[in-house]
């Protein structure tokens, strides 16, 4: 039986090439979802990225979990989840993989996504005294943009 | 010891006396020009290490080029060193310790930018996290590249050298 149709019950099950398996959930279902995963053998969360949606007004949230040891040795699998873009908010799984700590911390102070029951949301690359919004939203404008130079001309 | 006040005056007088005398002696010719030649051979930088060109710093001081050659020794302490090299790009919370470590230096003290993100930004020139070096410090030397080569970092230092022995530098946070 494949991962994909192992997961097909908990979610949106996409597969991905290089054997890389996707499952979009809901926000709410988030944390049962991962507690799933880490039954299954994803035993090491690898990245926690954002991505900003200001056409459809969502902020796309993705963990990136692999596994250490058993029968997904080595299978990468992304936990999608799509948050509302006025109040990113959702809950923080430290309590299913601890090492989120970071990354979660990382993605709050890039692009604002509140986290539930995280222990500790300051800034971690960006100075303490930053007022501006994060700086990776759509919305964030740079001092100057970057040359764009078109080859197809 | 019967009249200490008027000794202490005494004292003092003589004591401003001795120093003016030792100033305008040390800012003549011969001796100057000495002292500019001893600290154009102590440049000893402090080990500040903000960006990839650190490695080409690195590279510049082992064996292969060898920089102790030109009296040039990197140190651990801010307070025991006077050249405090930029090693490419600098972040804003990283340029609060660069700002610490200047005011730590004992004067005379240099700065020299190296690399293409401390001189303009480099490939970070938009970044919302970035600080130019010559925003916060008073830089005396550039060296454009990206990363420079150690042989970059050798002309640096001795442009540094022919700087100071040349008495184009500030006796900066000492008093008069």
């Amino acid at each position: 039986m494949s991962l994909a149709d192992r997961l097909r019950g908990l979610g949106k099950v996409e597969e991905l090439k290089d054997g890389v398996v996707s499952i979009e959930v809901p926000p709410e279902d988030l944390k049962r979802v991962a507690e799933a995963l880490l039954d299954l053998g994803f035993d090491h969360l690898v990245n926690v990225e954002g991505v900003d949606l200001p056409s459809e007004g969502k902020i796309g949230l993705i963990y990136h979990a692999s596994s250490y040891e058993g029968e997904f040795l080595g299978k990468l699998i992304a936990l999608k989840t799509k948050l509302d873009r006025s109040s990113p908010k959702v809950e923080s799984l430290m309590d299913v993989w601890p090492n989120a700590i970071y990354m979660e911390r990382e993605t709050w102070e890039l692009l604002g996504i509140e986290f539930e029951g995280h222990p500790e949301l300051e800034h971690l690359l960006l100075p303490p005294w930053w007022s501006d919004i994060p700086p990776l939203r759509k919305e964030f404008k740079v001092k100057q943009e970057g040359y764009i130079v078109d080859l197809t001309r | 010891m019967s009249c200490p006040r008027s000794g202490t005056i005494l004292v003092g007088e003589l004591e401003e006396c001795a120093k003016k005398a030792a100033r305008w002696l040390v800012e003549r010719t011969p001796i100057r020009e000495l002292r500019d030649w001893g600290i154009s051979f102590s440049l000893w930088p402090v080990h500040l290490t903000t960006s990839c060109c650190g490695c080409e710093f690195a590279a510049a001081s082992d064996p292969r080029f060898d920089f102790e050659r030109f009296g040039f020794l990197p140190f651990v302490s801010p307070r025991q060193t006077n050249v405090l090299f930029v090693e490419g790009t600098l972040s804003k919370k990283m340029a609060e310790a660069a700002k610490i470590i200047y005011q730590q230096m004992p004067a005379p003290k240099f700065v020299v930018a190296m690399g293409a993100c401390a001189l303009d930004g480099g490939i970070f020139h938009n970044s919302y996290n970035i600080v130019k070096v010559h925003e916060i410090l008073p830089v005396d030397v550039y060296i454009p590249g990206c990363p420079p080569r150690p042989e970059a970092v050798a002309r640096a230092i001795l442009m540094l050298q022919r700087r100071v022995r040349s008495g184009k530098y500030t006796w900066e946070g000492v008093p008069k």
